[in-house]
């Protein structure tokens, strides 16, 4: 997997391709070439999950009534 | 018995005149089936299951103990400073000169109506169902979006955001502004639960409110509420007041947390955790594949050090061995099967030289052949003038038959 479709992987697709990497591994059933590349992908996913944890900036949001639909807006946290 | 002229005729024991005040008492019919309202203090749990626990109120303290057949039937745990109505008879304890209540039940005082009401939803949702345990949804592992459905405006809110923001930034959440006391507060935070489900926009709902009293957290024991998260297809954490604090909607919730801040940790993952578990799979993983490259290390390893691999040749010079060894074998048998083949014919070829018909004529006979070259047997066979050739043993003669004479005896 190139690095530009990585990037463009969200969180949970990241983890969820993870998980599946470790299910193949652990199964014993891929080539060892595949195992080896199945490897460095998992590493490569763990990298991206990281670095998208460490840059996540948490978004709040309220839900107001707008001209009769709900919308959300960006909420001011009454921070403590 | 008028006992207003009555003394004792001489000085009491002590034991005897706290016996008499306890007959007194338990004679007494209104004292076996009282209710008194007052304040928990000094409340104890004992291990042997008993609750002892004094009843005050401004001006006054009565000792109570509730005994553990009738504690475990209490369907709220006592508290200090809880006003409550007690019903039991009042006794003396003979050792200690102290008359108390002997408590048998117990209602939380002002809340009396609710409390009824309260029991009678529980049983209503559980006979239908809804508490079962296989309705329980489980949480996601890791949610993109937490629906929190609380006041904007409350500690909870604030609590909820805290414990994210320190967990698991990575999670956007969404606040529905819901009342959470008040007449409306029920519609509003089953508006909330309906919101969220109807819009799919969360992973994982947050219900609830901070602490306050048994009113204030009513909309909680409501059955709009709790029919609301009942249908939420979304999993749904339930957290009201605090610890303490039970309500419908946390027996109909997929989870009930004991505060806000615990249903937060229960929402979302901690990222420390989370990179942990990242790594434990990477060495895992790391681990699994040196396994696997060993195993196949140890196979090629097997084949390489084969002996056809190591050296050919030796391969080739076993089989000339073999063949060798074969030969060698097979030699003698060859020698004594031609043995006897020779000494079969030696002797077949004296038998066949004995057997030669012409052998007779060394004898001193002749044999007669016709100009046709047959053997002359019989005098039938020639007559006079006919060329025959005698043969002896070491020539032959051209003669011609002159006469014929049969055997006189064979005629």
């Amino acid at each position: 997997m190139d690095q530009e479709t990585l990037q463009k992987m969200s969180f949970e697709t990241a983890l969820a391709r993870l998980e599946e990497i470790v299910g193949a591994l652990e199964g014993g059933t891929a080539a060892l070439d595949d195992s080896l590349a199945l490897f460095e992908e998992g590493v490569a996913l763990v990298r991206l999950c990281n670095g998208k944890l460490d840059s996540a900036q948490q978004r709040i949001q309220i839900v107001t009534e707008e001209n009769g639909t709900m919308v959300e807006k960006p909420f001011d946290t009454p921070a403590g | 018995m008028d006992i207003s002229n009555m003394r004792f005729p001489s000085p009491l024991t002590v034991t005897e005149l706290n016996q008499y005040i306890k007959d007194l008492i338990d004679v007494n019919p209104p004292l076996s089936d009282i209710f008194i309202k007052g304040e928990i203090s000094n409340f104890k749990a004992h291990t042997s299951g008993h609750f002892y626990f004094t009843l005050k109120d401004a001006d006054s303290a009565l000792k109570s103990v509730m005994f553990r057949s009738s504690a475990q039937k209490m369907e709220f745990m006592p508290e200090n400073g809880m006003k409550v109505i007690a019903h039991g008879r009042i006794s003396a304890f003979v050792r200690d000169g102290a008359y108390q209540l002997y408590a048998d039940s117990m209602e939380p005082d002002g809340v009396g109506a609710l409390y009824i009401a309260f029991e009678q939803l529980k049983r209503k949702l559980e006979s239908e169902g809804l508490f079962a345990p296989e309705r329980k949804k489980p949480l996601p592992k890791i949610p993109s979006v937490v629906g929190i459905v609380t006041s904007p405006t409350g500690a909870a809110v604030r609590d909820i955001i805290n414990i994210c923001r320190r967990r698991f930034p990575y999670a956007k959440l969404v606040l529905y502004p819901a009342l959470v006391q008040g007449p409306d507060a029920p519609a509003s935070v089953a508006r909330g639960i309906a919101f969220f489900n109807e819009t799919k926009s969360a992973d994982v709902l947050i219900v609830g409110r901070g602490g306050g009293s048994v009113e204030d957290l009513w909309a909680f024991n409501t059955e709009l509420v709790a029919r609301a998260a009942a249908a939420s297809e979304i999993p749904l954490i339930s957290a009201v007041g605090h610890e303490t604090d039970f309500t419908i909607c946390d027996f109909v919730a997929d989870r009930r947390a004991p505060t806000p801040s615990a249903a937060a940790e229960l929402a979302v993952p901690d990222t420390a955790e989370l990179k942990q578990k990242f790594l434990n799979i990477i060495s895992r993983e790391r681990a699994v594949l040196q396994r696997t490259l060993e195993g196949y290390r140890q196979r090629l390893l097997r084949s390489s050090t084969s002996r056809v691999l190591r050296s050919p040749m030796n391969t080739i010079e076993d089989r000339r061995m073999a063949v060798l060894a074969l030969v060698q074998r097979m030699d003698p048998a060859i020698q004594r099967e031609l043995e006897k083949k020779r000494s079969a014919l030696a002797s077949a070829s004296g038998t066949l030289s004995a057997l030669n018909p012409m052998a007779v004529l060394t004898r001193g006979f002749c044999a007669a052949f016709s100009s046709s070259g047959e053997i002359v047997k019989s005098v039938e066979r020639i007559k006079p003038g006919d060329a025959v050739v005698i043969q002896m043993a070491d020539g032959a003669a051209d003669a011609v038959v002159q006469s014929v004479r049969p055997n006189e005896n064979d005629a």
